[in-house]
């Protein structure tokens, strides 16, 4: 395993006192984040089912708990992308249909993909599994509600200068009480304060020296604000010149094309974006499965697509990867719809990925195979695959890696992403 | 940094002081004020009647194919409408414009703010906003759920302050429940957990109470072998699922047999749908083949009375009236009086009197960040603007994070003060109370000018708002940070009547972008 032992040795390098400071110290690079690097981590809430998305189309149990309509095919009018893998070569791994387009990106090796992965913990609660998930926890013995996000500590461990980005009104829990941070759902109109300029210095002689939780964000946010409105590009009469994406590219708007917009024009604004966390909800698929589960992964795909080819000359600096709290019940209910279930998919897209491959181990879909009898086992622990970009891409020690993930240790990684 | 007792005491269980409120309070006292206002009914104070009555809302979309062109001020007429009345716009095939459909959101919204500004039971409208966001559900996008939601609100409004068992089941069999949480469609054979699983972690017992992770089996959760199980893990959730398969709503789904349901939207219970076998939910075995929704009411007493429902519930309602972080005194007090009364018909306004009467609720200045909403209500209130519910405020606030009867998860808007200070929100926040004071979205004009008499220096205006708005007057690095704004002296003069206008305005919006009054 050259891989393994190549990021072994990145992840001891990184953890030897000093070398790390000198590499943030590099004036040449007075901008660059994360060693450089951008990590970009797409939450779909709500529990996507994984089952649609790369489905085992041919595997007997899973024909026999979804009806034709609910359940991606090798067959028909409209079948599943098949993809080459050597994970479980018995079975015929498709794409949903609306989402074959990611087919391209994982043939072009940029893209691979780890399923029956998730928590470890058997909840199928949402809220629990979020919370647990965004805090980079194992289970809920070690969760208290002023507990700091996994990002927050990423960016503890290896500090940016620039702000960490959420495309969401608020802060998700994985950049929980990280206060450099912004939430920006849309920079289109840019981050400008209302009232201009007077406002601006009312505001900041406002909020100096403020010792009040509202005092603080705010002064904070001012701070954080302008680091990036002042980067944006302006017409001669001071108006934002909007954001045109590289030739042939075109968001949609979704809240997946808003966001990775969002994100792939912060990347070009060259603030040294290293961490951006994007939220996609609606994931619930609690009835009517088939439609609901199409339109927004057809969505999600075709953002993605973008957002690759937007950023083209970033590939080697980006890293993004996709999650969700689980995945749902094998077997669909009467409302045609999917109950919470337990293991999911992941996706991990970058420049340095090891693409073209279905990583993990899977572990079938016969009854005894199952989690609690019903669910699709997880074979992978989410942690495992963050914890590996973590260490080999950006470059942080056992002793980070440990802090970031309570109680987690990396083993042999995967091979997922390249140093 | 504090404010005084009245002003704080109208900050929590009120959207923030008025003249006549700081008034009452004085009239009454503290617990004069918190039994008048827990006596009210659930309809609206007269005055607060006619303002909904008289409130007009744009409405406008170009003609489509067999419908014409509307640009129209029109009143809040789906307010109080049946769900049945509503229907009708969750019929696709019916030639409508879209804005017709999400009609009923824009209203329920428009009548929410105005409420909180203006209703003389400010309290009940404090309780309302809490209980629609405990039983949340999503409009925006779901024109089935808009058309219930006047019907919900009523729902609401009705039990706010009352039996929370009853509540329960009023909330169970509203269709706008059941459209959101997927009751709706399920039937025995393999139930919809949705709404029996948000039942037990979000509407009684909470998250602490899933055991799931500790016990695989219901036997194993403590004290179920002698009925008092301590939590509920994933097997009450199915089973609880089983138990309310059937609970519907008459939307036209076909029974079999040529038979379907009438299309009406109101809830009925299909006897053919639900799952009769025998079940155990926390602990409790349900006999097979019972009467009518028998197994959905047993389910429903059990999470109602249980325990863990009485902390959960307590714990939010102090969280919600006084601070993020409530102390476990003041949660235990609010759980004696849930528990002891909690066959009573007026339940809730007891424990929320409890809650209401505390040293905890007149103390600790700045637990909490006002939402949104309270933020607009609170300034409106304070500075008195006559103003109104337009489009563009409901957008912003929609924008600011706090999207009324549009929250997508089932969870509600967060209630504790991290989520509302996102950079995002505050820069919303900055937005709402400018665009107020400069009437940027045609809310109202704010002309301060004509009513104040005599000569005025800046310094003195800036007073003059502070106290407005937070009772106090403001410190001397406020008021210097406000001059900045201004670029003006302390002692520079305003100019007399309206000219000062511009002004005025720009002090009141500063003033309330202050830490003294976004806290609360």
């Amino acid at each position: 395993m050259p891989l393994s032992r190549r990021a072994f040795l990145m992840t001891a390098a990184a953890s030897l006192p000093g070398l790390r400071s000198v590499a943030l110290a590099d004036p040449a690079k007075p901008d660059q984040g994360l060693a450089g690097q951008a990590l970009i981590v797409v939450f779909l809430r709500g529990g996507c089912d994984g089952l649609s998305f790369l489905a085992p189309s041919n595997d007997p149990d899973y024909i026999a708990d979804r009806a034709p309509e609910l359940r991606v095919r090798d067959d028909g009018a409209k079948p599943g992308r098949s993809l080459r893998q050597t994970c479980d070569p018995a079975i015929d791994f498709r794409l949903h249909p609306e989402a074959a387009m990611l087919g391209d990106l994982y043939d072009g090796r940029h893209l691979a993909l780890i399923h029956a992965a998730g928590l470890t913990d058997g909840t199928r609660s949402h809220f629990v599994a979020q919370d647990l998930m965004d805090r980079g926890l194992a289970d809920s013995s070690g969760f208290r509600p002023q507990q700091d996000g996994w990002l927050t500590r990423v960016l503890k461990a290896h500090p940016s200068s620039a702000p960490a980005i959420a495309t969401t009104p608020a802060l998700p829990g994985s950049l929980a009480f990280h206060g450099a941070s912004l939430a920006i759902p849309d920079l289109r109109g840019g981050l400008g304060l209302p009232g201009g300029p007077a406002i601006a210095s009312a505001l900041s002689a406002l909020y100096a020296g403020a010792s009040d939780p509202f005092g603080r964000s705010a002064a904070e946010t001012l701070r954080q604000m302008d680091l990036v409105d002042r980067r944006l590009a302006r017409q001669a009469d001071g108006r934002i010149i909007p954001y045109s994406p590289e030739a042939g590219v075109a968001y949609e708007e979704t809240e997946s094309g808003r966001a990775l917009r969002t994100v792939a024009q912060l990347l070009k604004m060259e603030i040294g974006l290293s961490v951006a966390a994007v939220d996609i909800g609606g994931w619930d698929h609690h009835d009517n499965l088939g439609g609901r589960f199409s339109s927004l992964v057809g969505q999600f795909a075709r953002a993605l697509t973008a957002f690759w080819t937007d950023v083209g000359r970033y590939h080697d600096r980006v890293t993004l990867v996709a999650m969700s709290e689980f995945g749902r019940r094998l077997r669909t209910n009467k409302s045609n719809g999917a109950d919470h279930g337990h293991g999911g998919l992941m996706l991990v897209l970058g420049g340095r990925v090891n693409g073209g491959t279905l990583y993990g181990r899977w572990p079938g879909l016969a009854s005894a195979h199952l989690d609690n009898g019903v669910d699709l086992a997880v074979t992978t622990d989410y942690r495992a695959v963050l914890a590996e970009i973590l260490a080999v891409r950006l470059r942080l020690g056992p002793a980070a890696t440990a802090d970031i993930f309570p109680g987690f240790t990396l083993g042999r990684p995967l091979g997922i992403v390249a140093a | 940094m504090t404010l005084p007792a009245d002003r704080l005491l109208l900050s929590r269980l009120a959207f923030g002081a008025t003249p006549d409120s700081l008034a009452d309070l004085d009239r009454l006292g503290t617990e004069g004020w918190i039994a008048e206002q827990l006596s009210a009914g659930p309809e609206d104070d007269a005055a607060t009647a006619d303002r909904l009555a008289q409130t007009r809302l744009h409405i406008k979309y170009a003609a489509g194919d067999g419908f014409a062109a509307v640009d129209e001020m029109r009143p809040l007429g789906c307010l109080g409408k049946d769900v049945t009345l509503l229907w009708p716009l969750t019929d696709g095939k019916r030639p409508m414009g879209g804005p017709e459909r999400s009609r009923p959101r824009q209203e329920m919204a428009a009548a929410t703010v105005l409420r909180a500004i203006h209703s003389r039971w400010q309290l009940r409208e404090v309780l309302v906003d809490f209980w629609h966001n405990h039983f949340n559900v999503n409009a925006a996008g779901d024109q089935a759920i808009g058309a219930a939601l006047p019907a919900y609100d009523r729902t609401i409004r009705s039990h706010a302050l009352g039996n929370f068992r009853e509540f329960l089941e009023a909330v169970a069999t509203s269709p706008a429940m059941l459209i959101f949480l997927n009751n709706r469609s399920s039937r025995a054979g393999n139930a919809n957990e949705n709404y029996g699983r948000e039942l037990f972690e979000l509407h009684s017992l909470g998250r602490d109470a899933y055991l799931n992770a500790l016990y695989n089996r219901w036997r194993d959760v403590p004290g179920a072998l002698k009925g008092h199980p301590a939590g509920y893990i994933d097997q009450d959730v199915y089973e609880a699922a089983r138990a309310f398969t059937g609970w519907t709503i008459e939307d036209g789904a076909g029974l079999g047999g040529g038979q379907s349901l009438p299309v009406t939207g109101r809830f009925v219970y299909v006897e053919a749908w639900h799952d009769n076998y025998q079940k155990r939910v926390l602990a409790t075995d349900f006999d097979p083949f019972q009467p009518p929704m028998a197994d959905g009411r047993k389910a429903l007493d059990l999470v109602a009375f249980h325990p863990a429902t009485a902390r959960f519930l307590c714990t939010k309602l102090c969280r919600r009236l006084v601070a993020d972080h409530p102390s476990d005194a003041l949660v235990k007090t609010a759980q004696a009086v849930w528990t002891e009364t909690q066959h009573r018909p007026d339940q809730i306004a007891r424990v929320v009197a409890a809650i209401a009467r505390s040293a905890e609720a007149r103390q600790g200045f700045g637990a909490k960040v006002k939402r949104p909403l309270e933020l607009v209500a609170s300034f409106v209130r304070g500075c008195g603007i006559e103003a109104t519910v337009t489009e563009g405020l409901l957008n912003e606030l929609d924008g600011s994070g706090q999207r009324l009867f549009g929250w997508a998860p089932p969870t509600g808007h967060p209630d504790d003060m991290d989520y509302w200070l996102s950079s995002h929100v505050l820069r919303k926040r900055w937005t709402l109370v400018l665009g107020l004071s400069d009437n940027w979205w045609g809310t109202g004009v704010l002309s301060p000018g004509q009513r104040l008499d005599g000569a005025m220096s800046a310094g003195q205006a800036i007073a003059l708002w502070h106290e407005a708005l937070t009772g106090v007057p403001p410190d001397p690095g406020t008021a210097s940070a406000i001059l900045s704004g201004l670029a003006v002296p302390a002692d520079a003069m305003l100019p007399p009547g309206r000219a000062a206008d511009p002004v005025h305005r720009r002090i009141l919006a500063l003033a309330a972008m202050t830490p003294a009054f976004n806290l609360r």
